[in-house]
Protein backbone atom coordinates (compact mmCIF):
# COMPACT_ATOMS: atom_id res chain seq x y z
CA UNK A 1 0.00 0.00 0.00
CA UNK A 2 2.67 2.55 1.19
CA UNK A 3 4.57 1.61 -2.37
CA UNK A 4 1.14 2.20 -4.35
CA UNK A 5 0.94 5.75 -2.46
CA UNK A 6 4.52 6.54 -3.37
CA UNK A 7 3.94 5.71 -7.02
CA UNK A 8 0.73 7.48 -6.82
CA UNK A 9 2.64 11.20 -5.45
CA UNK A 10 5.74 10.44 -7.93
CA UNK A 11 3.16 10.11 -11.32
CA UNK A 12 1.21 13.12 -9.56
CA UNK A 13 4.35 15.31 -9.36
CA UNK A 14 5.77 13.83 -12.14
CA UNK A 15 2.64 14.70 -14.15
CA UNK A 16 2.47 17.99 -12.68
CA UNK A 17 6.28 18.35 -13.70
CA UNK A 18 5.27 16.47 -17.33
CA UNK A 19 2.54 18.91 -17.72
CA UNK A 20 4.65 21.99 -17.44
CA UNK A 21 7.81 20.58 -19.30
CA UNK A 22 5.51 19.73 -22.33
CA UNK A 23 4.18 23.01 -22.66
CA UNK A 24 0.81 22.12 -24.36
CA UNK A 25 0.82 18.69 -23.34
CA UNK A 26 -1.40 17.86 -20.19
CA UNK A 27 -1.39 14.66 -19.14
CA UNK A 28 -4.70 13.25 -17.83
CA UNK A 29 -4.01 12.58 -14.37
CA UNK A 30 -7.26 10.92 -12.90
CA UNK A 31 -6.58 8.44 -15.71
CA UNK A 32 -3.35 8.14 -15.80
CA UNK A 33 -3.19 7.19 -11.93
CA UNK A 34 -5.53 4.26 -12.26
CA UNK A 35 -3.92 2.85 -14.81
CA UNK A 36 -0.11 2.92 -12.63
CA UNK A 37 -2.61 1.48 -9.86
CA UNK A 38 -3.13 -1.51 -12.53
CA UNK A 39 0.06 -2.47 -12.64
CA UNK A 40 2.72 -2.35 -15.77
CA UNK A 41 1.16 -1.32 -18.97
CA UNK A 42 2.41 -1.35 -22.77
CA UNK A 43 1.58 -1.10 -26.40
CA UNK A 44 -1.34 1.38 -26.24
CA UNK A 45 -3.48 2.14 -28.64
CA UNK A 46 -5.99 5.13 -29.12
CA UNK A 47 -8.83 5.54 -31.66
CA UNK A 48 -11.86 7.07 -31.02
CA UNK A 49 -13.03 7.30 -27.30
CA UNK A 50 -11.51 4.32 -26.93
CA UNK A 51 -7.64 2.75 -24.92
CA UNK A 52 -6.89 -0.48 -25.87
CA UNK A 53 -3.79 -1.87 -23.43
CA UNK A 54 -2.01 -4.74 -22.79
CA UNK A 55 -1.67 -5.05 -18.44
CA UNK A 56 0.68 -6.99 -16.30
CA UNK A 57 -0.01 -7.87 -12.59
CA UNK A 58 1.31 -10.77 -10.88
CA UNK A 59 2.79 -11.84 -14.12
CA UNK A 60 -0.03 -12.28 -15.91
CA UNK A 61 -1.01 -10.28 -18.80
CA UNK A 62 -4.61 -9.42 -20.54
CA UNK A 63 -5.98 -7.68 -23.10
CA UNK A 64 -8.05 -3.65 -21.33
CA UNK A 65 -10.02 -1.62 -22.68
CA UNK A 66 -10.59 1.85 -21.02
CA UNK A 67 -13.62 4.09 -22.02
CA UNK A 68 -12.00 7.76 -21.94
CA UNK A 69 -15.45 9.32 -21.35
CA UNK A 70 -15.58 7.53 -18.08
CA UNK A 71 -12.29 5.88 -17.58
CA UNK A 72 -13.90 3.14 -16.88
CA UNK A 73 -12.76 -0.47 -18.17
CA UNK A 74 -14.84 -1.75 -20.55
CA UNK A 75 -15.54 -6.04 -20.21
CA UNK A 76 -14.17 -7.84 -23.51
CA UNK A 77 -16.07 -11.47 -22.61
CA UNK A 78 -13.95 -14.28 -24.42
CA UNK A 79 -10.83 -11.99 -25.27
CA UNK A 80 -8.35 -12.58 -22.46
CA UNK A 81 -7.53 -16.33 -21.86
CA UNK A 82 -5.26 -17.89 -19.32
CA UNK A 83 -2.99 -19.75 -21.84
CA UNK A 84 -2.45 -16.87 -23.86
CA UNK A 85 -0.04 -13.85 -24.27
CA UNK A 86 -1.14 -11.09 -25.51
CA UNK A 87 1.48 -9.23 -27.71
CA UNK A 88 -0.30 -6.21 -29.35
CA UNK A 89 -3.55 -4.48 -29.40
CA UNK A 90 -5.38 -2.15 -31.56
CA UNK A 91 -9.06 -0.74 -31.44
CA UNK A 92 -11.49 0.90 -33.83
CA UNK A 93 -12.94 4.47 -33.35
CA UNK A 94 -16.40 2.90 -32.55
CA UNK A 95 -14.58 1.19 -30.01
CA UNK A 96 -16.19 -2.59 -31.76
CA UNK A 97 -13.52 -3.84 -33.52
CA UNK A 98 -10.40 -5.04 -31.42
CA UNK A 99 -7.28 -6.81 -33.62
CA UNK A 100 -4.86 -9.01 -31.21
CA UNK A 101 -1.60 -10.38 -31.91
CA UNK A 102 -1.28 -13.21 -28.89
CA UNK A 103 0.49 -16.40 -28.62
CA UNK A 104 -0.77 -19.40 -27.33
CA UNK A 105 0.21 -23.26 -27.06
CA UNK A 106 3.46 -22.25 -28.45
CA UNK A 107 2.41 -20.28 -31.28
CA UNK A 108 1.52 -16.84 -32.43
CA UNK A 109 -1.95 -15.89 -33.79
CA UNK A 110 -3.94 -12.65 -34.94
CA UNK A 111 -6.96 -12.69 -33.81
CA UNK A 112 -9.84 -9.94 -34.11
CA UNK A 113 -12.68 -9.50 -31.90
CA UNK A 114 -16.12 -8.23 -32.43
CA UNK A 115 -17.36 -6.83 -29.33
CA UNK A 116 -21.01 -6.64 -29.20
CA UNK A 117 -21.03 -9.78 -30.74
CA UNK A 118 -18.00 -11.30 -28.52
CA UNK A 119 -16.95 -12.90 -31.23
CA UNK A 120 -13.27 -13.98 -31.63
CA UNK A 121 -12.04 -15.22 -34.93
CA UNK A 122 -8.72 -16.13 -35.98
CA UNK A 123 -6.79 -14.63 -39.04
CA UNK A 124 -4.41 -17.00 -40.66
CA UNK A 125 -1.10 -15.35 -41.75
CA UNK A 126 -0.95 -16.27 -45.14
CA UNK A 127 1.47 -17.21 -46.91
CA UNK A 128 2.46 -18.18 -44.06
CA UNK A 129 4.33 -15.84 -41.07
CA UNK A 130 4.64 -14.65 -37.86
CA UNK A 131 2.86 -11.78 -36.89
CA UNK A 132 4.05 -8.95 -34.04
CA UNK A 133 2.33 -6.01 -34.52
CA UNK A 134 -0.75 -4.99 -35.42
CA UNK A 135 -2.87 -1.76 -36.03
CA UNK A 136 -6.60 -1.07 -37.43
CA UNK A 137 -7.53 1.91 -39.31
CA UNK A 138 -10.01 3.76 -36.97
CA UNK A 139 -12.35 3.40 -39.58
CA UNK A 140 -12.16 -0.01 -38.78
CA UNK A 141 -11.93 -0.95 -42.50
CA UNK A 142 -8.17 -2.29 -42.91
CA UNK A 143 -6.06 -4.27 -40.71
CA UNK A 144 -1.95 -3.23 -41.15
CA UNK A 145 0.02 -6.38 -39.80
CA UNK A 146 3.79 -6.67 -39.27
CA UNK A 147 4.71 -10.13 -40.63
CA UNK A 148 8.16 -12.12 -39.82
CA UNK A 149 8.66 -14.26 -43.18
CA UNK A 150 11.75 -15.69 -44.05
CA UNK A 151 13.86 -14.04 -41.56
CA UNK A 152 12.37 -10.97 -43.01
CA UNK A 153 9.93 -8.11 -41.44
CA UNK A 154 6.86 -7.57 -44.00
CA UNK A 155 3.84 -5.07 -43.74
CA UNK A 156 0.69 -6.93 -44.78
CA UNK A 157 -2.57 -4.81 -45.27
CA UNK A 158 -6.27 -6.84 -45.24
CA UNK A 159 -9.16 -5.06 -46.09
CA UNK A 160 -11.68 -6.31 -43.29
CA UNK A 161 -15.83 -6.86 -44.59
CA UNK B 1 -54.74 -32.93 -32.09
CA UNK B 2 -53.95 -30.06 -29.57
CA UNK B 3 -50.34 -30.57 -29.86
CA UNK B 4 -49.74 -30.35 -33.56
CA UNK B 5 -49.93 -26.32 -33.38
CA UNK B 6 -47.26 -26.16 -30.69
CA UNK B 7 -45.02 -28.74 -32.59
CA UNK B 8 -45.54 -26.40 -36.32
CA UNK B 9 -44.68 -23.21 -34.12
CA UNK B 10 -41.85 -25.40 -32.35
CA UNK B 11 -40.48 -25.84 -36.05
CA UNK B 12 -41.14 -22.23 -36.78
CA UNK B 13 -38.80 -21.42 -33.64
CA UNK B 14 -36.15 -23.61 -34.83
CA UNK B 15 -36.59 -22.54 -38.33
CA UNK B 16 -36.07 -19.04 -37.44
CA UNK B 17 -33.25 -19.66 -34.82
CA UNK B 18 -31.16 -21.32 -37.61
CA UNK B 19 -31.67 -18.79 -40.17
CA UNK B 20 -30.62 -16.57 -37.16
CA UNK B 21 -27.58 -18.21 -35.93
CA UNK B 22 -26.64 -18.93 -39.75
CA UNK B 23 -26.68 -15.16 -40.33
CA UNK B 24 -24.85 -14.61 -37.25
CA UNK B 25 -21.97 -17.20 -38.14
CA UNK B 26 -21.90 -15.69 -41.82
CA UNK B 27 -21.65 -11.74 -40.43
CA UNK B 28 -19.97 -12.20 -36.95
CA UNK B 29 -17.87 -15.25 -37.45
CA UNK B 30 -17.23 -14.50 -40.89
CA UNK B 31 -14.58 -16.99 -42.67
CA UNK B 32 -11.21 -15.81 -43.32
CA UNK B 33 -11.78 -16.18 -47.07
CA UNK B 34 -13.95 -12.62 -46.57
CA UNK B 35 -10.81 -10.67 -46.14
CA UNK B 36 -8.82 -9.17 -49.03
CA UNK B 37 -5.15 -9.32 -48.56
CA UNK B 38 -2.95 -6.58 -50.06
CA UNK B 39 0.89 -6.68 -49.22
CA UNK B 40 2.00 -3.27 -48.47
CA UNK B 41 2.93 -0.87 -51.52
CA UNK B 42 5.92 -1.55 -52.89
CA UNK B 43 8.72 1.21 -52.56
CA UNK B 44 10.43 0.78 -56.12
CA UNK B 45 13.71 -0.42 -54.79
CA UNK B 46 12.69 -4.51 -54.76
CA UNK B 47 11.39 -6.55 -51.58
CA UNK B 48 12.64 -4.12 -48.62
CA UNK B 49 12.25 -5.09 -44.78
CA UNK B 50 9.66 -2.76 -43.49
CA UNK B 51 8.06 -2.52 -39.91
CA UNK B 52 6.05 -0.46 -37.37
CA UNK B 53 2.77 -0.01 -40.09
CA UNK B 54 0.36 2.66 -39.08
CA UNK B 55 -2.64 3.52 -40.91
CA UNK B 56 -4.05 7.11 -41.33
CA UNK B 57 -7.78 7.14 -39.67
CA UNK B 58 -9.27 6.55 -42.86
CA UNK B 59 -6.98 4.23 -44.24
CA UNK B 60 -5.24 6.05 -47.20
CA UNK B 61 -2.24 6.57 -45.77
CA UNK B 62 0.37 4.16 -44.72
CA UNK B 63 3.58 4.62 -42.46
CA UNK B 64 6.04 2.33 -41.88
CA UNK B 65 9.76 1.80 -40.72
CA UNK B 66 12.46 0.76 -43.21
CA UNK B 67 16.10 0.85 -43.60
CA UNK B 68 17.69 3.38 -45.13
CA UNK B 69 21.42 3.60 -45.10
CA UNK B 70 21.57 1.29 -42.37
CA UNK B 71 19.10 3.31 -39.70
CA UNK B 72 15.74 2.66 -39.37
CA UNK B 73 13.68 5.65 -40.95
CA UNK B 74 9.85 6.40 -41.20
CA UNK B 75 8.57 6.44 -44.94
CA UNK B 76 4.87 7.90 -45.48
CA UNK B 77 3.04 6.39 -48.44
CA UNK B 78 -0.60 6.62 -50.59
CA UNK B 79 -1.87 3.20 -49.58
CA UNK B 80 -3.67 2.30 -53.10
CA UNK B 81 -0.36 3.97 -55.21
CA UNK B 82 2.64 3.40 -53.34
CA UNK B 83 3.58 7.49 -54.09
CA UNK B 84 6.21 8.11 -51.21
CA UNK B 85 4.65 11.70 -49.28
CA UNK B 86 7.84 13.96 -48.17
CA UNK B 87 8.14 14.75 -44.36
CA UNK B 88 9.94 18.07 -43.61
CA UNK B 89 11.38 17.16 -40.23
CA UNK B 90 12.22 13.47 -40.07
CA UNK B 91 15.74 13.24 -42.44
CA UNK B 92 18.03 12.95 -39.18
CA UNK B 93 17.07 11.83 -35.71
CA UNK B 94 17.28 7.97 -36.42
CA UNK B 95 16.06 5.52 -35.49
CA UNK B 96 12.54 6.21 -35.79
CA UNK B 97 10.18 3.99 -34.26
CA UNK B 98 6.28 3.82 -33.53
CA UNK B 99 4.87 6.04 -35.98
CA UNK B 100 1.02 7.10 -35.47
CA UNK B 101 -1.32 8.93 -37.91
CA UNK B 102 -4.22 11.01 -37.19
CA UNK B 103 -7.59 10.59 -39.37
CA UNK B 104 -6.33 12.28 -42.68
CA UNK B 105 -2.64 12.26 -42.07
CA UNK B 106 -2.11 15.27 -41.26
CA UNK B 107 -0.35 14.61 -38.18
CA UNK B 108 2.40 11.92 -37.70
CA UNK B 109 3.51 11.26 -34.61
CA UNK B 110 6.58 8.96 -33.71
CA UNK B 111 9.55 8.10 -31.26
CA UNK B 112 12.75 9.54 -32.36
CA UNK B 113 16.65 9.80 -31.17
CA UNK B 114 17.00 13.40 -29.70
CA UNK B 115 20.74 13.34 -28.85
CA UNK B 116 21.46 10.34 -26.15
CA UNK B 117 17.54 10.00 -25.47
CA UNK B 118 14.31 9.03 -27.21
CA UNK B 119 11.72 11.72 -27.99
CA UNK B 120 8.31 11.52 -28.98
CA UNK B 121 7.51 14.25 -31.75
CA UNK B 122 4.06 15.24 -33.93
CA UNK B 123 5.06 16.35 -37.47
CA UNK B 124 2.21 18.67 -38.95
CA UNK B 125 2.20 18.23 -42.50
CA UNK B 126 0.08 21.02 -43.10
CA UNK B 127 2.07 23.85 -41.94
CA UNK B 128 5.93 22.27 -41.43
CA UNK B 129 6.09 22.20 -38.02
CA UNK B 130 7.29 20.01 -35.30
CA UNK B 131 6.31 19.62 -32.33
CA UNK B 132 8.48 17.67 -29.30
CA UNK B 133 6.04 16.40 -26.46
CA UNK B 134 8.91 16.75 -23.56
CA UNK B 135 8.58 14.21 -20.59
CA UNK B 136 10.28 14.98 -17.09
CA UNK B 137 13.90 13.86 -17.20
CA UNK B 138 14.12 9.59 -16.60
CA UNK B 139 10.90 8.77 -18.23
CA UNK B 140 11.34 7.67 -21.87
CA UNK B 141 9.12 6.65 -24.43
CA UNK B 142 9.25 3.76 -26.26
CA UNK B 143 5.97 3.94 -27.99
CA UNK B 144 2.94 5.56 -28.51
CA UNK B 145 -0.66 5.98 -30.43
CA UNK B 146 -1.93 9.23 -31.45
CA UNK B 147 -5.78 9.66 -31.45
CA UNK B 148 -7.55 10.04 -35.40
CA UNK B 149 -8.68 13.10 -33.93
CA UNK B 150 -5.01 14.63 -32.59
CA UNK B 151 -7.06 15.71 -29.72
CA UNK B 152 -4.88 13.21 -27.22
CA UNK B 153 -1.65 10.86 -27.55
CA UNK B 154 -0.96 7.96 -25.45
CA UNK B 155 2.67 7.12 -24.56
CA UNK B 156 4.34 3.95 -23.10
CA UNK B 157 6.91 5.20 -21.06
CA UNK B 158 9.76 3.37 -19.03
CA UNK B 159 10.36 4.72 -15.77
CA UNK B 160 12.84 3.53 -13.49
CA UNK B 161 12.68 0.22 -15.88
CA UNK B 162 9.33 -0.29 -15.56
CA UNK B 163 6.71 0.15 -18.57
CA UNK B 164 3.91 2.18 -17.93
CA UNK B 165 1.18 3.85 -19.96
CA UNK B 166 0.06 7.53 -19.88
CA UNK B 167 -2.54 9.61 -21.56
CA UNK B 168 -2.13 13.26 -22.48
CA UNK B 169 -4.81 16.08 -24.09
CA UNK B 170 -3.64 17.84 -27.36
CA UNK B 171 -6.39 20.13 -27.23
CA UNK B 172 -4.24 23.22 -26.45
CA UNK B 173 -1.37 22.46 -28.95
CA UNK B 174 -2.75 20.26 -32.61
CA UNK B 175 -6.00 21.32 -34.28
CA UNK B 176 -8.19 18.68 -34.60
CA UNK B 177 -7.83 16.42 -37.67
CA UNK B 178 -11.65 14.97 -38.04
CA UNK B 179 -13.18 12.89 -40.42
CA UNK B 180 -15.12 13.65 -43.04
CA UNK B 181 -18.65 14.93 -42.11
CA UNK B 182 -17.64 15.56 -37.97
CA UNK B 183 -17.71 19.32 -36.95
CA UNK B 184 -14.93 21.28 -37.07
CA UNK B 185 -13.48 23.77 -35.04
CA UNK B 186 -10.12 24.50 -36.89
CA UNK B 187 -8.11 23.53 -39.51
CA UNK B 188 -7.73 19.80 -39.71
CA UNK B 189 -7.95 18.04 -43.82
CA UNK B 190 -4.46 17.54 -45.72
CA UNK B 191 -5.51 16.67 -49.48
CA UNK B 192 -1.75 15.86 -49.97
Amino acid sequence: MKSRALLAMALTLSSLLGGCLGGNLRPLQGLNLQLARGGTSHSPALSGNWLALITGREGREQVQMVNLSSSAPVPLLGLNRPDAQPLSVTVDQRGERLALVRQREGRTELVLYRRSLQNLQAIPMEPAGVPRRVQLSADGRVLAVEVSRGGQWQVDLLTLP
Amino acid sequence: MSVQPHSSSRYRWAGLATLLSTSLWLWGCGTPWELRRQPAAPLGIGQEARQDPALSGDGRLLASVVERGGRSTVILQERSSGKVLPLHHLRRQQPHSSPSLSWNGRYLALVVQQGPQRQAVIEDRANGQLHPLLLPAGREPQRLSLAPDARRVVLEVLDNGQSRVEVFDLSGLLEPDQAPGQPVSGGGGLTR
